[in-house]
């Protein structure tokens, strides 16, 4: 195979984790908007925990894209 | 209304009409009439790094280049700037209540005070100034991108191996996408533009990861004096109960390497988001030229807004984390 094409196969296999992070992240709306339809005097502190949640749960999709990004333009 | 509409011409109507049959008209023009000619849009090569835009190292200094991320950065310190002396004018002018521009600002601060209070309680005054701080800038680098012209004006530049051909038209040269179906364009030069957002730049990003989570430990050492170290060298049970105890060292351990991966983690996620960003609207404005990129021009936006957020915000939850204690003792009024 040639080396171009491993790289756009390595870079698609990379953003294969960005399943979890999809998942995580409407784990974490769907049961913060369950929480605030519940009790809605406390939105504004459940919208910061879900936010910081949901940034947690990005960040590993983020990786993959970094790391895809560095197969495709770095090496 | 119908008595109004009857024979009548409406321009309100037909300026829509218009505007649609233009945009529509461009549509085909490009898509069928500009690739069978030769016009069509240039995917701009994609760096990872900032650019040297000079040949030469600034002050003499070996490795210290003027690239144009370091611009962006001087583009996003001049909004912060200007921020700034729009409120110290708002607030000149002696009113009780900032109107305009000041109090747009003093809105959005006063939001950010708001959360602040909830999360750190009576630290707040030490936290809020890094909150603020650290949302405004990667706010304003973040959205210094969507300025039209940033990442699109430029010179080319020579880069063997990389872009497109360079060609003459008329006294002008350009460069030239000699690429046809289903093969990359060849060729040396490629566009240089001045500026570019400074998050799309591993060392800024890294950088100020780097800070917050140095000033996440100081504060950490303010609030509790030298027993901040005990959250990562927990040996106090060690010999007591013999099982937990090693847990807890363990547990300790983890804190310890989790404050390193904390920089990691704050640097490639704004990174990661926004010179994806920049890439996305690489890449749709080459594949539809016209009004396809206004969308994700919307998304952009997003995105900008919320990583500035989360980046403020994740250093003020961890400072805030850092300075409650761990463990059994509750300091009163830290809720």
């Amino acid at each position: 195979m040639d080396a171009a094409a491993a790289k756009l196969i390595g870079a698609g296999l990379a953003m294969i984790g960005a399943i979890g992070a999809g998942a995580g992240i409407g784990i974490v709306t769907s049961g913060a908007v369950q929480a605030m339809s519940r009790n809605p005097d406390v939105t504004g502190t459940i919208q910061t925990n879900m936010i910081l949640g949901i940034a947690f749960a990005e960040a590993v999709a983020i990786y993959c894209l970094v790391v895809a990004l560095l197969i495709l333009f770095v090496f | 209304m119908s008595e109004k509409v009857q024979g009548g011409w409406r321009y309100g109507k037909a300026r829509w009409v218009v505007l649609a049959a233009i945009i529509f008209g461009l549509f085909l023009f490009t898509g069928f009439f500009g690739v069978g000619l030769g016009i069509k849009p240039i995917m701009p090569h994609v760096f990872l790094p900032g650019e040297n835009l000079t040949e030469h190292p600034m002050f003499g200094i070996e490795g210290l280049y003027l690239t144009n991320t370091l611009v962006g950065l001087l583009l996003a310190d001049l909004i912060v700037f200007l921020l700034a002396f729009g409120v110290f004018r708002g607030v000149q002018s002696g009113k009780l209540t900032l109107t305009g521009f000041g109090g747009a600002v003093e809105a959005l601060l006063e939001a950010l005070l708001g959360i602040t209070e909830g999360t750190a309680g009576k630290w707040t005054k030490q936290i809020f100034p890094w909150f603020a701080t650290i949302t405004l800038l990667v706010l304003a680098a973040n959205w210094s991108g969507l300025i039209p012209g940033v990442e699109t004006i430029g010179l080319v530049h020579h880069y063997e191996g990389h872009g497109n051909e360079l060609i003459k038209v008329g006294p002008f040269q350009t460069i030239w996408d000699n690429s046809h179906a289903g093969e990359e364009a060849h060729g040396d030069y490629a566009i240089v533009p001045f500026l570019r957002p400074v998050s799309t730049d591993l060392n800024f990003t890294f950088a100020l990861a780097i800070v917050a989570v140095v000033m996440i430990q100081v504060l950490g050492f303010r609030s509790q004096g030298v027993g901040y170290l005990k959250k990562f060298f927990n040996f106090g049970t060690l010999f007591s109960k013999p099982i937990f105890g090693f847990i807890d060292m363990g547990v300790g351990l983890l804190e310890l390497v989790s404050e390193f991966s904390k920089i990691l983690s704050f640097a490639f996620r704004l990174f990661g988001n926004m010179f994806a960003g920049a890439v996305l609207l690489f890449v749709i404005g080459s594949l539809v030229p016209v009004f396809a990129q206004s969308l994700f021009y919307l998304l952009e936006l997003f995105v900008g807004l919320i990583q500035a957020i989360v980046f403020g915000m994740l250093t003020m939850v961890f400072m805030s984390q850092a300075t409650q204690g761990h463990g059994d003792e509750h300091h009163e009024g830290a809720h």
